[in-house]
């Protein structure tokens, strides 16, 4: 540390200096494991839109493209200037979700996708960014040792604005994504226990209350369909065995690229997207899965690295928030295709195919990258 | 300052958090070991029945030829109609338009799926045989409205003489549930077995091995590739003994009247003529008929269905004397020379008998009395003889039990005696029942086949062999009879006077050619009053025998001659008999007269 700030102290440039000196030091793991996944991704999107009438895997290589120069951006603006700028970022998020609910594109029996032009842009991903920029903004300034009610629910509300919009398009798995951001960041910022186990025993009396009170018999036999898509042959109960048998028939070393059957035959649904980790597993077995897994720990071993030497509040919980959102989704979805939670339209990050997907990922790579960068420029 | 104080609280938590999120990792990585890993094989099992379709592949059946070789079933190709219940919209609708389309009744086609109903949904199961190409052409088009037909190219039997080998060759019909319950043989619902004959007999043969076409399918089910291929092995072809143009004969002269004939080599039981009459057409069969055509065949006069060589009884009437002669001789209790005087009728056991006769034959012995077929004289014989004895000789003649014959489906017939009078028809014997047993008469019942086979232990010295219509089969060595050669030469000698000596034979004698044989009447109706046979009703009038065999000393062929209900045999089977050494004589050589 003292040489460091001997050469600063020396060169004629010091900033430049400081700021070469800086990229050397920065968790780069992040975006090779990131990028390594990419790859991986688009091998498996090609495979598994073999059997479509496009392949996807110059699509998807374009949009990877723009994603990098979305990351490099991220990375070179100042996330002190993005946290200033929070609140007009999350309200144009939230009139993006507005503008969504009738403008948007409708696909899969929700509106969730804006056509500007050529492009197609789902304002949910961007919603979930700026809403974790917002609450960083928020919880930084909260000078406590643990948050108290009045924080709590002023935070609660802060990211129930653009799930309830999510929620109306309407995308419940979508919706629910916000949830973990939240709770993570709330969790870094100190809850005590009585609220924690008050939040759980308001969700169950809520859930209890709904399903007794409120919801219809039709409402309820979708809940319980969601839980045992067993009773549902040909829908989710469908997915989840074609996916199962898909997992299960890569054994250990796996059919071989372009030689799984479940996807090349057609049998598995949403192969490219929602399931295209059993395309994997299929194909590479589970030693693919094994090296998949292990990318994925080491992106998140490197993001809590950041995370752990942030120099401010702001960047730890910007950072922890935008891991919290990436992570869900690589748990919720790899268990969802070996059948371990219910099935709801959760992509897998870096890997599933997908256009403002990608670009958001790469998106809080760059800014958690970001964090770490400046953490000797912010002092 | 204080923010940073709050940092490092912020940091205290994060560990926490690393922890939780890399077990949920690990425990999401443990249930991929356990999907994929530990349980892999099992799923590696869903993905192959996923993708893997076993379409059966038919075997052609076995073709019949007769022993010069000549074709006589004959597999014909012919368009299925197959659906696809899986990639139908709606059944009934796909149903309608069949039946239109082939101008077929629904129910015929409805009642054709329910059969099938167990079948996998998405099995192809046949819905309509041979159909035009015309229809064939009307699916083609409606392929994209129905793609649920399919048409596939099958094939029919075609028995190329039809009525004429009906009862020989039988039938094929669609496998029955019993069939499918059973588990005999690998038939599945829809398939054709042998019902009857041949077909049935030899089903095994003849049907071959199923083969199976392994295809790799997507979600829709359509073809993408073939996977293996296990070629169905075709039936055996299977060469009968039957002589078709032998068989041919007969089948014409027993045209519209009722009866049967059987000829059969006396050396080895090869069966060269195998006829019954009335007949019907197998090629019905072959497409499925229908339940009015069953209904009509089944409630036909005289049951055409039946194979009257082997699956009908009759009293063998005169012909049977055959037996009692010998067994006279070997007993003693006649010798050749010992004489009876015939006066068309006897009193025995105060019982009146008849000699057919009325005029009476006169002073006659053993060659006379079976020359002329003198009844008065077998009854003495009879009466010397008894019930057991008569029974005895007639068991070593092969009555009274099956054949043998590699077609199977035989009756056993009847040789009556105390036993089975107490026994099975639970009343004492009479006396003067052996009387008529004596001449054919009484319980005693026989097929025209075991007829023939007794006639080939006369003609080939004391053999009783096994009939057999299969020419591929060894044939079963003759059973020694232990008969007396001497008694069965004076029969032989006896039989030929029938023939040769204007006996009642006399309509069978094929100038040129030394042929042996007896004539037989069988009593339908006791008469009370004479009346020539002419002028009974039809269904009373007495059944005609006539028994033969020949050439001279070394005989080659046995025939047996029945016309129901044909009156006296040397009027109405004996022709025939003749008609069948001609044909048979034609293409061999003449033997020179003794």
């Amino acid at each position: 540390m003292r040489s460091t700030s001997t050469i600063a102290s020396l060169s004629p440039l010091p900033d430049e200096r400081l700021a070469f000196r800086s990229l050397a030091n920065v968790r780069w793991g992040l975006l090779v494991a990131a990028l390594l996944l990419s790859l991986i991704g688009l091998a498996t999107v090609h495979s598994a839109s073999l059997e479509l009438q496009v392949d996807y895997l110059p699509r998807q290589s374009v949009r990877l493209a723009i994603a990098l120069v979305a990351c490099a951006i991220a990375l070179s603006v100042d996330y002190q200037l993005l946290t200033k700028f929070a609140l007009p970022i999350y309200l144009t998020s939230l009139v993006l979700l507005v503008v969504v609910l009738f403008a948007g594109r409708q696909a899969g029996g929700a509106r969730s996708w804006l056509e500007i032009g050529a492009a197609q842009l789902q304002p949910s991903d961007f919603a979930k960014l700026a809403t974790t920029l917002m609450l960083a903004r928020y919880l930084a300034n909260v000078n406590r040792r643990y948050l108290g009610v009045r924080q709590i629910l002023a935070a609660g509300g802060l990211t129930a604005a653009p799930m309830v919009l999510v929620a109306l398009e309407p995308d419940l798995g979508g919706a629910a994504m916000f949830v973990p951001i939240l709770g993570v960041m709330l969790l870094v910022c100190g809850v005590r226990w009585r609220f924690v186990l008050g939040a759980a025993i308001a969700v169950l009396l809520v859930g209890t209350g709904l399903w007794f009170f409120v919801m219809m018999d039709y409402q309820r036999q979708r809940v319980q369909t969601y839980f045992s898509p067993e009773s549902e042959p040909l829908g989710a109960g469908y997915q989840l065995r074609q996916s199962k048998i898909a997992v299960g028939s890569g054994q250990l070393d796996g059919r071989g690229y372009l030689q799984g059957t479940q996807s090349q035959l057609r049998f598995l649904p949403a192969r490219h997207t929602d399931f295209i980790f059993a395309v994997l597993a299929e194909e590479w077995g589970f030693l693919g899965v094994a090296t998949v897994l292990v990318l994925y720990a080491a992106f998140f071993l490197n993001g809590i690295k950041v995370a752990m030497r942030g120099r401010d509040r702001a960047g730890i919980l910007l950072v922890m928030g935008l891991m919290a959102g990436i992570g869900f989704h690589v748990l919720y979805n790899t268990a969802m295709v070996v059948g371990l939670v219910p099935i709801t339209g959760i992509p897998l990050p870096f890997l599933s195919y997908g256009g403002s997907f990608t670009v958001a990922n790469f998106v809080a790579t760059g800014m958690i990258l970001g964090v770490d960068f400046r953490r000797y420029v912010n002092r | 300052m204080e923010v940073r104080e709050h940092r490092e609280e912020l940091l205290k938590r994060i560990p926490a958090l690393r922890i939780s999120f890399l077990t949920l990792l690990v425990a999401i990585g443990a249930a991929y070991w356990f999907v994929q890993v530990i349980r892999g094989e099992y799923y590696r099992e869903l993905a192959e029945n996923n993708r893997l379709r076993r379409i059966p592949v038919q075997p052609i059946r076995g073709l019949i030829f007769d022993r010069e070789g000549r074709l006589l079933v004959d597999n014909v190709p012919s368009y299925n109609l197959r659906i696809d219940r899986s990639r139908s919209a709606d059944v009934d609708r796909s149903l309608r338009f069949a039946a239109e389309t082939l101008e077929r009744p629904l129910e015929e086609l409805a009642a054709q799926l329910d059969r099938q109903a167990s079948a996998p949904v998405f099995t192809p199961v046949l819905l309509a045989e041979s159909l035009s190409l015309s229809q064939v052409a009307r699916f083609s088009t409606a392929a994209l409205e129905h793609p649920e037909f399919e048409i596939d190219v099958g094939h029919l039997r075609l028995y190329r003489h039809g009525p004429m080998t009906a009862h020989l060759l039988g039938y094929l019909g669609e496998v029955t549930e019993q069939d499918l319950r059973e588990g005999k043989g690998d038939y599945r619902p829809g398939d054709l077995r042998g019902k009857r004959g041949i077909e049935r007999a030899f089903d095994g043969e003849l049907q071959g091995e199923r083969g199976q076409r392994q295809v790799i399918v997507d979600s829709r089910g359509r073809v993408r590739d073939d996977f293996a291929t296990h070629p169905a092995r075709p039936g055996r072809n299977l060469r009968l003994e039957l002589d078709l143009e032998l068989q041919q004969v007969a089948a014409r002269y027993l045209g519209e009247r009722v009866g049967a004939a059987v000829a059969l080599d006396p050396r080895d039981g090869a069966v060269l003529v195998m006829a019954s009459s009335p007949t019907y057409n197998p090629n019905l069969f072959a497409r499925r008929l229908d339940r009015s055509e069953w209904q009509r065949l089944v409630e036909a006069p005289h049951d055409p269905l039946q194979n009257r060589v082997i699956q009908n009884t009759f009293a063998p009437g005169s012909v049977y004397k055959v037996v009692v002669a010998v067994a006279g001789l070997m007993d003693r209790a006649v010798s050749p020379s010992e004489t009876v005087y015939c006066g068309g009728a006897t009193r025995i056991y105060n019982r009146r008998f008849r000699c057919w006769y009325r005029a009476g034959h006169g002073r006659v012995n053993l060659r006379e009395a079976i020359k002329r077929s003198c009844d008065v004289y077998f009854y003495y014989l009879g009466q010397k003889l008894g019930i057991t004895r008569i029974a005895h000789y007639s068991r070593l003649f092969g009555l009274g039990r099956e054949t043998g014959l590699d077609l199977g489906g035989e009756r056993a017939g009847l040789v009556p005696d105390l036993e089975w009078s107490l026994g099975v028809r639970g009343s004492t014997w009479y006396p003067g029942e052996t009387i008529s047993v004596a001449i054919g008469q009484g319980p005693l019942l026989v097929t025209p086949l075991q007829v023939a086979t007794m006639m080939a232990v006369v003609a080939n010295g004391g053999h009783l062999v096994t009939p057999r219509v299969l020419a591929s089969s060894p044939p079963a060595p003759p059973r020694e009879t232990g008969l007396d050669p001497e008694a069965l030469a004076f029969v032989d000698e006896a039989l030929w006077a029938v023939v040769n000596e204007a006996g009642t034979g006399a309509a069978a004698k094929v100038p040129g050619f030394d042929i042996a044989g007896k004539t037989g009447t069988a009593q339908v109706f006791e008469q009370k009053t004479w009346l020539d046979n002419e002028d009974l009703p039809f269904e009373k009038r007495d059944h005609a025998w006539f028994a033969a065999y020949g050439p001279g000393d070394d005989p080659t062929l046995v025939v047996v001659v029945l016309v129901q209900h044909g009156g006296e045999g040397s009027r109405q089977a004996a022709p025939l008999a003749r008609m069948i050494y001609e044909k048979y004589f034609d293409d061999r050589q003449p033997v020179a007269p003794s």
